[in-house]
């Protein structure tokens, strides 16, 4: 069976096993190594990619319940060559990554929260990354980046 | 052999196919619970029968109280504000605190229900308080019954069967709330969880309690002696601690990674005195 979905605006399929992992799908067979591989058991939040603009869980989602929706990885925020995005550069200019392993994840949980909610108090960005482990940063400096953004929203 | 997926094009269908695979199927929701059969040791089914798409089990109506489909997931439970009524507030709340966002987005009150063994199911407790009804379809028809009865006689829905909607009374003198404890503030499973129900009398007095206990024992169950604590007495801390320590006396609580027994009984006094005295002070989601 064939299934077809939308990755970052471009139209894909695969004839992968249905209850494969939509993770596993993006890197090994779409080459779209963005989404981390972490934990695999749904706790790191490295894997996370928006479906249909809401935040999952790659590891967690059967590509099955992929079939006909919108994919967005890290890849489709900033074009190639292209301007990274307010929240991509709040990110670097504020420092709020290091290791990069878990930025994948961070940036796409933080673009669902700012395309939902423009301008969010400190308390919600600090519940939206609660599924977003980071070993290096502590935190302070991606909630820094994520709120000197306020209304512009994280694209543009 | 290789694993069969199917996209069930109506309830009816969906039923029928479970019930052809039997043992060997069984629904597919959101996913989260199925793609770690393997840290449980589990194999996987043979038979899966996609449930997304079937817009019925998505809606949550209101009458004579609530009824929530099965595939509501935790995100639309929370934000829904026909279920932040303070009768049923406790679902709201264990909805919104359950996990974190990437999971709440996919992850259904069916599933919640249905995942066995889950000592930390957030919504279960929650339900259970709230005298919550599930509505089971089979090929041969429906059924209602309290949730409670069908976790214990059938911590897992037998094959071919499965949760249509489940059912939320909304008294009006009715006032709920859930709280949960965990190592860390969000994101990881509760250490121990607490959902209070109270119906009240004109003078505030509680008339009829529930209190359901989250994570403690291998299931989320309610626990009669500290409802029995509560009743004919005003909404005071001291009188959630009465009923907190009831609770524990009769609990018979399970050692884990994250906390041992003795641990999770310790603190669930405090806990259930914290909810009551959040009730008592009318700070449960509303």
């Amino acid at each position: 069976m064939t299934m077809h979905f939308t990755l970052n605006s471009r139209p894909v399929e695969s004839e992968a096993d249905g209850m494969r992992s939509l993770l596993s799908v993006l890197r090994d067979e779409l080459m779209q190594r963005g989404a981390k591989p972490g934990c695999g058991e749904g706790r790191c939040g490295a894997c996370t990619v928006l479906l249909d603009n809401k935040p999952v869980l790659a590891c967690l989602l059967p590509l099955i319940l992929a079939e006909g929706s919108e994919v967005r990885t890290v890849e489709g925020l900033a074009p190639p060559r292209g301007d990274l995005t307010p929240l991509q550069q709040a990110l670097l200019d504020h420092g709020g990554l290091q290791c990069g392993a878990c930025t994948p994840g961070v940036l796409m949980t933080l673009t669902a929260l700012l395309e939902h909610t423009s301008a969010p108090s400190e308390h919600e960005v600090r519940k939206a990354l609660s599924g977003n482990l980071c070993r290096c940063t502590g935190y302070e400096s991606i909630v820094a980046a994520t709120l000197s953004i306020g209304a512009a929203g994280a694209q543009q | 052999m290789a694993t069969s997926v199917t996209r069930a094009g109506s309830l009816d269908e969906a039923v029928e196919l479970l019930a052809r695979y039997g043992d060997d199927g069984a629904p597919l929701a959101g996913g989260t619970w199925i793609m770690r059969a393997w840290q449980r040791g589990e194999r996987r089914k043979q038979h899966y029968v996609v449930l997304a798409g079937l817009h019925a089990l998505c809606q949550i109506e209101t009458g004579v109280g609530v009824r929530i489909g099965a595939m509501v997931t935790h995100e639309e439970l929370g934000r829904s504000r026909a279920v932040s009524v303070p009768a049923i507030s406790a679902v709201a709340e264990a909805a919104r605190t359950s996990a974190f966002p990437a999971i709440r987005s996919v992850a259904t009150v069916a599933g919640n229900i249905c995942a066995e063994p889950f000592p930390e199911a957030d919504l279960v407790p929650a339900l259970l308080a709230c005298e919550a009804e599930v509505e089971i379809v089979t090929v041969s028809g429906r059924s209602q019954q309290p949730l409670e009865t069908m976790l214990q006689r059938r911590p897992r829905l037998p094959p071919g069967a499965m949760i249509e909607h489940v059912l939320l009374p909304t008294q009006a003198n009715r006032i709920s709330a859930y709280q949960r404890l965990a190592v860390r503030g969000g994101g990881e499973y509760a250490v121990v969880s607490v959902a209070v129900s109270l119906d009240l009398d004109q003078s505030g007095r509680v008339e009829a309690a529930r209190v359901a206990l989250g994570s403690v024992e291998e299931r989320p169950r309610l626990s009669p002696g500290a409802a029995a604590a509560l009743i004919g007495a005003p909404l005071t801390g001291d009188r959630g601690l009465q009923a907190g320590e009831a609770a524990a006396a009769e609990c018979d609580a399970r050692d884990g990674l994250d906390a041992p027994a003795w641990y999770r009984k310790a603190v669930l006094p405090a806990l259930i005195r914290d909810t009551v005295e959040r009730l008592a002070a009318g700070e449960a989601a509303g």
